[in-house]
């Protein structure tokens, strides 16, 4: 559905972007994860038509930007991550206004308007002043805004930003309806928790570069070989904990009561070996798992390794 | 067709509340003022005594109310135009407007219309005033169309510059002020830059002719005005200036008249200046 090769975009000396390339596919969910700064935002503005590329390749629904820009736009829902709305428009007339600008037949409007508001959970503000709405409905209003047209992409630039727990909430449970239609959707976030669960791809961006990228379950492949495994043992757990310093596919360990989260770097058949040894040994094992470390744990781990910035977290 | 979705959330949203409203009774107000003070001091002054109907009284009156109403124009469009793009940069819902396959000339066309609309409704609101000085007679139906028509193309001019410059200007207030500074050149220093040419490098102390004039005031709204109030202009009085301006020494009819120039002259920079904005904020050229 989109396509980045190569992207780059120079602000005087400063790379903003650099060699920027990810793909998503149809009904995807791509969270764009970095720090503040990274150039989420620059390369969402590109791909949205707001902005020039230095260089690269931005395709979306089969359309080159630079070889059609107005068909391109239409195929692109944006929602900024700072924008305003007319202070003194009525909900609806809000709706009825871009819908005039994306060129929806007057005919049409009320229909898709109403559609859309009852999508973002605000049929019930429809005759309020937009400006008398909170920041998390102003939110949702835009992001109905950008799904008149029905695009083949959505952009949303940090949809949770600056919401209270509450309303994140909200944007959250809207958006799991948009990942339910199907939507094609890249989602940027500096706060990883916000699209652990929300996302079938990630790509991690630091300073213009991308630095991991892939489905949420290839991500995970790629530090599978980095596991934690939970040994459990009835007694003797001393003997547990040296035997485990033995072993060299073992880093590192934290020990507590009845069990040992060891940190592993290898292969299937390394574990089954630890396995036996213990075993034979005759160290009373309880139980021997692997931990399931959680999306969030992931990408912080790669974050950290990475070297990249203390602001992401 | 449908209409510009621009034109009509702004036509809407601008009738709302207490500006507009009080804009119109300000300018009704204003050009109350004038008449009822050029009417005490013409009653005081007329040669013909208190209570005799003087017709020179009532073209003049016409005349003076025509001159401040363009003024007025000049002053208020700038306010009404400055602002059409810096403050949807400003609220930051410009983005949201750009990153659809709405063209940018829509966009800045619609903020044009809509402040010619504003005028025109000005203007409008201002017939009755203008239809009190029409009925001592003396003013034909098509002097008065004329001169609507001519505020149009002036107001339009100067609602080009003005969102030419909210385009350029982040502040809206910028933007108005190098409005008035345009203004001011294409009014003030071309009849300035005449003086100096005539009077200092020729040494020329009679009427220039029409067509010297034209070379140095095609762009001042008031050479136009000039040929605009001839009709209702009678010798010897203030406006006789803006008529001698649409003359020169000539004796005979003149065919393209300062209106024509100024106007066309108007409507060449307007189409120039609403091309260039419209491309000024297309964000992927
Ligand atoms: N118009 C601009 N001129 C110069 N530098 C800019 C401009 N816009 C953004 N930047 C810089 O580009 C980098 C990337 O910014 P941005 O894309 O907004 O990051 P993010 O959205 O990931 O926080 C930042 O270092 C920012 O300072
Ligand atoms: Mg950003």
């Amino acid at each position: 559905m989109l396509v980045i090769k190569d992207l780059v975009k120079n602000y005087g000396k400063f790379k903003a972007v650099d060699n920027l390339s990810l793909n998503i596919g149809k009904g995807h969910i791509y969270g764009f994860v970095g720090a503040n700064g990274a150039g989420k935002t620059t390369t969402m503005r590109i791909v949205s038509g707001l902005l020039k590329a230095t260089s690269g390749y931005v395709e979306v629904a089969g359309i080159d930007i630079r070889k059609n820009p107005i068909l391109f736009k239409k195929k692109i829902g944006y929602m900024p991550d700072f924008f305003g709305v007319y202070d003194d428009l009525k909900v609806t007339e809000y709706m009825d206004f871009y819908s005039g600008i994306y060129g929806v037949a007057k005919s049409d409007r009320k229909a898709i308007c109403d559609q859309l508001l009852e999508l973002v959970n605000l049929t019930d503000k429809k005759d309020f002043y937009v400006d008398n709405l909170s920041r998390g409905m102003k939110q949702r209003l835009c992001l109905a805004r950008s799904l008149i047209h029905n695009p083949d992409l959505l952009i949303l630039d940090e949809p949770a930003s600056g919401l209270d727990p509450r309303a994140r909430i909200e944007m959250k449970e809207v958006l799991k309806g948009l990942r339910d239609m199907g939507k094609t959707i890249l989602i940027s976030s500096h706060i990883l928790p916000e699209l652990a669960e929300l996302c079938t791809s990630i790509g991690i961006i630091e300073h213009g570069k991308m630095v991991v990228s892939g489905t949420v379950a290839e991500i995970m492949a790629k530090v599978s070989s980095k596991k934690t495994l939970r040994i459990k043992v009835l007694e003797d757990i001393a003997v547990l904990e040296k035997f485990l310093k033995e072993q060299p596919s073992i880093n590192s360990m934290s020990v507590h009561n009845d069990y040992i989260d060891a940190e592993f770097t290898g292969e299937n058949k390394d574990m089954v070996e630890i396995l036996k040894g213990a075993i034979t040994k005759g160290i009373p094992i309880i139980s021997f798992n692997e931990v399931d470390r959680n999306l969030e744990s992931v990408f912080i781990n790669l974050i950290t390794e990475g070297g990249g910035d203390k602001n992401a977290s | 067709m449908q209409v510009n979705p621009v034109i009509e959330k702004e036509l809407k949203t601008k009738m709302r509340g207490w500006k507009a409203p009080a804009l119109i009774s300000i300018y009704l107000g204003f050009l109350l003022t004038v008449i009822v003070l050029y009417f005490l001091f013409n009653n005081q002054m007329s040669y013909y005594g208190q209570g005799v109907f003087n017709p020179r009284v009532a073209l003049n009156a016409y005349n003076t109310l025509a001159f401040f109403q363009l003024l007025l124009i000049l002053f208020i469009t700038p306010v009404l135009t400055g602002g059409s793009i810096s403050s949807e940069r400003e609220r930051q819902t410009l983005d949201l407007l750009l990153c659809t396959d709405f063209s940018t000339f829509k966009i800045i066309t619609g903020k044009i219309i809509v402040s010619i609309a504003h005028v025109m409704l000005l203007i409008t609101a201002s017939l009755p005033i203008l239809g009190l000085v029409f009925l001592y007679g003396g003013i034909d139906l098509f002097d008065i169309l004329l001169l609507f028509f001519f505020y149009i193309v002036v107001a339009i001019m100067v609602a080009s510059f003005g969102t030419f410059y909210s385009t350029v200007f982040k502040k809206t207030i910028i933007s108005i002020v190098a409005t008035y500074l345009t203004i001011f050149i294409f009014s003030a220093v071309t009849a300035v830059a005449l003086v100096v040419f005539y009077v200092l490098i020729l040494n020329d102390h009679g009427t220039p002719s029409y067509s010297e004039f034209a070379t140095f005031l095609f762009s001042n709204p008031f050479f136009g005005f000039g040929s605009i109030i001839e009709n209702t202009t009678t010798r010897h009085s203030f406006f006789d200036i803006f008529t001698t301006l649409a003359t020169g020494d000539s004796t005979e009819k003149i065919i393209i008249k300062s209106w024509m120039i100024n106007s066309a002259f108007n409507i060449a920079v307007s189409s120039l200046l609403i091309f260039i904005s419209a491309r000024r904020i297309k964000p992927v050229k």
